[in-house]
């Protein structure tokens, strides 16, 4: 009906004041383009601290004479334990195995050892560091328990212990200074598209005014403002996306080498647009709302009253 | 159809009418006659409901216009069809594309628009001039357009705000032969206007209007 009418409005609004549309439209894409870098650096931190909390970092030396059934009893009871997550068995020979890839580069140690030597184990990690030291003392307290080993006491100083916990501050600092900035630029955004949507407002008030008096009604007079307003909230998120897209695609390759076996980003194209189209599609959700309620704030400012 | 019960108006402390009475029966065809000044267009402006009166009462179609809420106003209007002194046309949209608006407005299917267009056109003697801008048109064809948008959602009654004001007297003449047409159609028509020689050359009902 007189959708195509507003539609028609609405584009002929925007040809006619391009520069205030190319203002509305610049403002809207930076705060999308930094909104796509930040929700992918926030994906790419959770993947960092995902890969290292689901590390191994319980590992509970078994005693020799530990039978297989006793195993599988302590592996259900330590699975079956809510702060306990992915728990693993490892066999003398599997021990030996892990020895030989470690010293691959001097096989004559690996030659000089037996598997007997080397103590069946289980691994485990916590669903939270905090429980890491209860979790041991109970694991300690069992028959076939040995020793056991938290990784953050194996090795040196940056254990795994203290890389989850500074890359845990480190996402933190990202998710807070990220929401920070979006919302000084989500504020600016808004505030350019109610000045922009306000000039349009006010370069139609005659028309505005014609329409009130041969009987439009509110939400017909508000529809060509409120579309061309979505029109540059869409434009606004789809450009800020599309040069992140570009600037992710190309710096992917480098980030990926860099990180290693670390999976920051899906490797394959496929999963990769995929989230991207995701964030693309929260953002022009976002973008429709900014639109609608900023034209809506700028058109609430003109209502003619009876005189 | 339209009645004016003792209705006054003020802006402040300016009177701009004052105890103003009269009844427009359905069909029928009025002057409303007064000098520049006396309160033509503040009727018309009561009626439509842009002005709330001072005091009285105003009825249109059996409803208090008074007591009409803001949001009740839009129907209002789509019921009164104004043709109004400054032609208020949309100066960016061609002949045809004012003329559509008011059938939006009304809510009139997309479908019916170019049939109901090309209709009014032909009764105001525009067809020729559908695509052209209001500044493209000579005073006479603008006052033709506001007419057919007035006309176009076929409204009960039609309001011609002093349409022969600015008009050379045959062209005048001839905006006034077309109301008289419409009249005779079935519609009930009001002008203001004061053009003494042409509303006493018709004979028609006149409401005079005293400058206070």
């Amino acid at each position: 009906m007189s959708v195509k009418l507003h539609i028609r409005s609405a584009l002929s609004s925007i040809r006619r004041a391009p520069f205030q549309a190319l203002a509305a439209v610049s403002v809207l894409g930076v705060t999308f383009f930094v909104a796509t870098v930040l929700a992918i650096l926030v994906y790419s931190s959770n993947q960092v601290l995902n890969y290292f909390t689901t590390r191994p970092q319980v590992i509970a030396f078994l005693k020799d004479e530990a039978s297989l059934e006793e195993i599988d009893v302590l592996r259900a009871k330590i699975q079956g334990d809510e702060r306990v997550r992915e728990v693993n068995f490892v066999s003398k020979e599997q021990a030996l195995e892990i020895y030989k890839e470690a010293t691959a580069d001097n096989p004559l140690l690996a030659e000089l050892v037996d598997p007997s030597i080397f103590p069946a184990s289980l691994e485990f990690s916590v669903s939270d560091l905090e429980f890491a030291d209860q979790v041991i003392e109970e694991v300690k307290q069992d028959e076939i328990v040995e020793s056991v080993g938290f990784t953050a006491s194996i090795g040196s100083e940056d254990s795994l212990g203290g890389v989850v916990e500074r890359l845990k501050t480190v996402t933190k600092y990202i998710r807070l200074g990220g929401l920070v900035i979006m919302a000084v630029l989500g504020v600016t955004s808004f505030l350019v598209l109610m000045v922009v949507v306000g000039m349009r407002i006010a370069s139609r008030r005659h028309e505005i005014e014609i329409l009130g008096l041969i009987g439009a009604t509110r939400a017909f007079i508000s529809s060509p403002v409120l579309i061309e307003s979505v029109v540059y909230g869409f434009l606004g998120a789809f450009f800020g996306w599309l040069a992140a897209l570009i600037l992710i695609l190309y710096l992917t390759p480098s980030v990926l080498k860099y990180f290693g076996e670390i999976e920051v980003l899906p490797r394959d194209m496929g999963s990769l647009l995929g989230l991207l189209g995701v964030i693309m599609l929260g953002e022009l959700v976002v973008a429709f709302f900014i639109a609608i309620i900023g034209g809506g704030l700028a058109l609430s400012r003109t209502g003619s009253r009876r005189r | 159809m339209v009645e004016f019960k003792k209705v006054s108006k003020s802006f402040g402390g300016i009177v701009a009418l004052q105890d103003v009475s009269f009844k427009v029966g359905e069909g029928e065809f009025v002057f409303l006659v007064g000098a520049t000044g006396s309160g033509k267009t503040t009727i018309l402006r009561l009626l439509i409901g842009e002005y709330r009166p001072t005091s009285g009462e105003i009825t249109f179609d059996g409803q208090r216009v008074d007591e009409l809420k803001s949001k009740e106003l839009p129907a209002l209007r789509r019921k009164i069809g104004v043709v109004f002194q400054d032609f208020k046309l949309l100066s960016e949209r061609t002949v045809e594309e004012n003329v559509e608006m008011a059938l939006a407005v009304a809510g009139i299917e997309a479908s019916e628009w170019d049939r109901r267009v090309a209709e009014v056109l032909e009764v105001v003697g525009l067809s020729e001039r559908a695509e052209l801008f209001p500044s493209q048109l000579s005073g006479g064809e603008l006052q033709r357009v506001a007419l057919a948008r007035a006309l176009v959602t076929n409204p009960k009654v039609i309001f011609a705000d002093e349409p022969t004001g600015n008009l050379d007297w045959e062209t005048a003449e001839k905006i006034i032969e077309l109301l008289v047409k419409i009249n005779k159609q079935g519609k009930t028509v009001i002008v203001s206007s004061h053009h003494k020689v042409l509303i006493d050359k018709l004979g028609m009902r006149m409401i005079k209007i005293k400058k206070k």
